[in-house]
């Protein structure tokens, strides 16, 4: 346990990756999008539709670049350090975890001020989207946790793939996985049944939706360790 | 000081005999250590090591017991006596065959070695002295 | 007391055999000279044998167990890399404070001593660190981890004559007082002659050598003189390397000299100098080279 610890030590030298960008990236949508908020209620356009900007993916999609940044800049050292590929999955799962952690935790607080503001004055949100909240603010916390966490575990499972077999076989992994995606949305199509699928969703609530996000990312790690096993620093 | 051609351990023996017989090493001196002599001669640990007990199998050093190892009695005087035995093989031999090889006769060469000797002895001599 | 156990490692790459059928043991306490050519499998050896690579076929056992993903045997070893790639912001203080805390036996008196001696800019980020920096940082993880099992890989890249003496000195002193199996691989085969008990010499995936420095020290010889005298004396001898200047020849054969030999030798007015280590290891990789490839290794 204690080399898991200094594992997830060893990955916070990279302060940059893990602190920085991130917050900076977060802070950045945030800025912008508030800009465009005031811009667009000066303009005249009246208080009663709220606005929701899409800037709060920014961070999320960053997160796979943390993620596979954890693997390429640390990997290399950690062999170095004699320390096991097992040790250096699990502490460097114990960061991902933390930091989505504190990722979930700022939007989290984003949202209750949201909330406390009516919306920054501007009836304008970036935080708090309704439909996630619907279950209170753990919930969406969890939700914003999972999802954060999914974001790293496929950065670090590309960077894997990449490490091990070769930046052929990771195109191929992802046109693969689009290949099914764009296979899964007409087979949806076809058989006419969006409002099946839009339903579950809406059904599962966010709790349900947190749930699914978490049963992926635990799969996505399960398959990304067998990988990690054969490569070489 | 280290030459390639022969093994290391039995160089570093020589050069511990040497002192023994230039007289830096007395009969009963405490003897370099193992790391000393690695430390000085920047070898491993272990081949110092090997080059101390050839000088124990033979004699020059002995080790005692839980205070290290000493120049034994009588070593400079037996190690004189053996350098004095192949003196003739190491010195003489090769001095014979250059002298050979440049025509001088043992007599010419042994006035060199007689004349050499002398001027060596007046450079011995205290200061003010003309040779 | 043997405390790595390789037998029959195989790597094999696409279309390159790294190693082939590798059979060697490495004792404890004692310093291997691991010499051999770029691409004669020094590099692959040593990552096997610490489980960062993996091998194609047989097997290598460390203190009696598989080395690979075993953290109780893996953190008894170091590897110090040629070209180790540390995290991008790292900075040397932070790489040896990483170092500290995953090598068990680590020495930090041993590592700041090292740092002040080698002038090691301690705040400056590794990314932007000499090549011969990069290389001190190696150097000290690799000396104060005290790591019972010590690889280094070309340790000295990049470090000037100066430099490697430090490295030298402190390596045989620190060896002295805490005896440890280490393994240093390296090009300036003479410098590091005297460091090293024992010689692995590899070539093109096979081992070529594999015995005590003092008994390859009077394996061969270079007999110099009058063309035709040198070839008579040669004759029926293995001669590893011939080279002529007019009349007179300089040869280098196997096997030692005995008195009778050096009599002869005396008569007909040749002369013999001796021959380096790295001397014979380039002879002796050359000769491998002209050769076919034969499985008998060298000849005694």
């Amino acid at each position: 346990m204690n080399r898991t610890l200094n594992v997830a030590r060893m990955q916070l030298v990279n302060k940059q990756t893990f602190v920085w960008v991130p917050a900076l990236v977060l802070v950045g949508a945030l800025a912008v999008t508030l800009a465009v908020y005031a811009i667009l209620r000066s303009s005249g356009i009246t208080g009663d539709t709220p606005f929701y900007g899409g800037g709060a993916q920014a961070p999320l999609w960053y997160f796979a670049v943390v993620g596979a940044q954890a693997l390429t800049l640390t990997f290399p050292f950690s062999q170095a350090m004699s320390v096991s590929r097992r040790e250096f999955f699990a502490g460097t799962l114990l960061i991902a975890l933390a930091t989505s952690a504190a990722l979930a935790l700022a939007f989290v607080a984003g949202g209750l001020v949201e909330e406390a503001t009516g919306g920054w004055g501007m009836n304008g949100y970036f935080f708090k989207l309704d439909w996630l909240w619907t279950a209170g603010p753990v919930v969406a916390g969890l939700f914003y946790l999972a999802l954060a966490m999914l974001f790293f575990i496929v950065g670090f499972a590309g960077a894997t793939v990449y490490k091990r077999f070769g930046p052929v076989a990771l195109t191929a992994v992802i046109l693969g996985v689009l290949v099914i995606l764009v296979a899964a949305l007409w087979l949806v199509g076809a058989l006419d049944a969006w409002q099946t699928v839009f339903g579950t969703i809406a059904d599962a609530g966010p709790i349900g939706l947190t749930l699914a996000i978490a049963a992926l990312v635990v799969v996505l790690a399960g398959v990304s360790f067998p990988v990690l096993r054969r490569a070489t620093p | 000081m280290i030459d390639e051609g022969r093994p290391l351990f039995l160089q570093i023996a020589e050069q511990v005999e040497d002192s023994v017989v230039g007289g830096s090493l007395v009969d009963g001196d405490r003897a370099p250590s193992t790391n000393e002599l690695a430390a000085f001669y920047r070898i491993n640990p272990a081949t110092a090591a090997k080059g101390i007990n050839v000088l124990v199998d033979r004699g020059i050093l002995v080790k005692r017991r839980g205070i290290g190892m000493f120049v034994a009695d009588g070593a400079r005087a037996r190690l004189r006596d053996e350098r004095r035995a192949v003196f003739a093989d190491r010195f003489i031999q090769p001095l014979l065959v250059e002298a050979r090889a440049l025509g001088l006769t043992p007599d010419e060469l042994a006035q060199l070695v007689r004349d050499r000797a002398a001027s060596d002895h007046t450079d011995d001599r205290p200061e003010g002295t003309e040779r | 007391m043997t405390v790595i156990d390789v037998t029959g490692l195989t790597k094999r790459y696409r279309d390159t055999l790294a190693l082939d059928r590798v059979d060697l043991t490495f004792a404890e306490n004692t310093i291997y000279g691991l010499l051999g050519r770029n691409g004669a499998g020094k590099t692959t050896l040593m990552s096997i044998i610490t489980g960062q690579n993996l091998a194609t076929s047989g097997d290598v056992r460390v203190y009696g167990q598989d080395p690979y993903e075993n953290p109780a045997v893996l953190r008894r070893m170091c590897f110090v890399r040629e070209s180790q790639k540390y995290p991008d912001d790292a900075t040397p203080r932070h790489a040896l404070r990483m170092a500290r805390l995953f090598f068990p036996r680590w020495d930090q008196d041993l590592a700041d001593d090292l740092v002040a001696q080698f002038r090691l800019p301690m705040t400056k980020t590794i990314k932007k660190l000499s090549r011969g920096q990069l290389s001190m940082v190696g150097v000290i993880i690799g000396l104060a981890s005290r790591a019972e099992l010590t690889f280094f890989d070309e340790p000295y890249l990049g470090l000037d004559a100066t430099a490697r003496q430090i490295f030298y000195d402190r390596l045989l002193e620190d060896y002295a007082e805490h005896p440890r199996t280490v393994v240093l691989s390296s090009h300036l085969i003479d410098e590091v002659a005297n460091l090293i008990e024992r010689v692995v010499l590899l070539d093109r995936g096979s081992v070529l050598l594999d015995e005590e420095t003092d008994a390859v020290r009077d394996r061969a010889t270079t007999v110099v003189g009058e063309a035709a005298a040198v070839d008579a004396f040669v004759a029926g001898r293995e001669v590893l390397h011939r080279e002529g200047l007019g009349r007179v020849a300089s040869v280098t054969v196997f096997g030692a000299l005995t008195a009778a030999d050096r009599s002869t030798l005396r008569t007909a007015g040749l002369e013999t100098s001796p021959v380096s280590l790295q001397q014979l290891v380039v002879r002796l990789t050359q000769q491998s080279a002209d050769a076919p490839a034969s499985s008998e290794g060298v000849p005694r």
